[in-house]
């Protein structure tokens, strides 16, 4: 159940067609929502495009949300799965060029924040050098700070294979920065 | 480093690499968001629900007046009638009726 009064009002407000109270749920879930997006596409334009559709589709769907259900997750859920299918659109289009540019000329890597220390890079180069689905998942994981449980909601895939995904990518990021966390690294 | 201490840790500092959008793409994609949404064509039930809600607010209040009404009046004229059998007042006067 949602611990936030006002966007059960909101919600409400929407669902008797009252479009004004959309401000409220874009403020509060907007930033979290750009950022999924930007984890799974890596491109700025991309993500802002996503998460408007999201959140269009999120009213357009409005009525069957059930009451006193958290708006968060349901948002997370929507962009990510249309975040997946820009994927596997340029998984089946393009996937000779995004092959060629990953990890290391990485077409995005400028927008990554100019306080972000050199560990935060050399992280994010390995989670990028990872297969598609672990990136995804490790990404969701390790940089949104996800559970489990609410990547397999979000993803549309067992706990057991989110589960899987994140094993196999841990092994290939400890090896990758085992410089970073060797054994007397404590 | 154990499995489990290596990925917290690295848990911990992947934190720092969430993207943050700058104010004005806020600004910009709540904007468009808003003109999206506003532009939505309602749904039978909402347009419904405009109409009868203020339909049904109105006729709530005046049977609450009614009721009211009903409730009061008859009320205020028995207890006239029964505590002032055969009394009439005037001029600050009280007559008994029939004396």
């Amino acid at each position: 159940m949602t611990d936030d009064p006002l966007e059960a009002r909101a919600i409400a407000l929407l669902q008797a067609g009252d479009t004004s109270a959309s401000d409220y749920l874009v403020s509060k879930h907007l930033r979290r929502v750009i950022g999924i997006a930007w984890g799974i596409v890596r491109n700025a334009h991309d993500a802002e495009d996503l998460a408007q559709e999201a959140f269009v589709k999120a009213y357009e769907n409005i009525r069957r949300f059930r009451e006193g259900e958290p708006f968060g997750p349901w948002i997370h859920r929507i962009v990510t799965n249309l975040a997946l299918d820009v994927m596997k659109h340029r998984g089946k289009f393009h996937h000779e060029e995004l092959m060629d540019t990953r990890p290391a000329a990485r077409r995005d890597s400028t927008e990554l924040r100019a306080e972000t220390g050199q560990i935060a890079q050399r992280i994010d180069a390995a989670i990028e050098s990872l297969p598609e689905m672990q990136r995804i998942v490790a990404r969701l994981h390790l940089v949104e700070q996800f559970d489990h449980a609410e990547i397999a909601a979000m993803t549309s895939i067992s706990e057991g294979t989110v589960r899987s995904h994140l094993s196999l990518a841990r092994k290939k990021l400890r090896e990758q920065l085992s410089d970073l966390y060797g054994d007397g690294d404590e | 480093m154990s499995e489990d201490r290596f990925f917290e840790r690295l848990r911990a500092d992947a934190s720092a690499l969430r993207y943050e959008p700058d104010a004005s793409a806020m600004t910009r994609v709540s904007a468009r968001i808003r003109a999206r949404v506003a532009s939505q064509p309602p749904t039978v039930a909402q347009l419904l629900a405009s109409w009868f809600r203020p339909l049904a607010t109105t006729l709530a209040a005046l049977a609450l007046a009614a009721t009211i009404g009903i409730a009061f009046v008859p009320n205020d004229d028995a207890e006239t009638i029964a505590s002032n059998p055969d009394q009439i007042s005037m001029a600050g006067d009280t007559y008994s009726v029939g004396e």
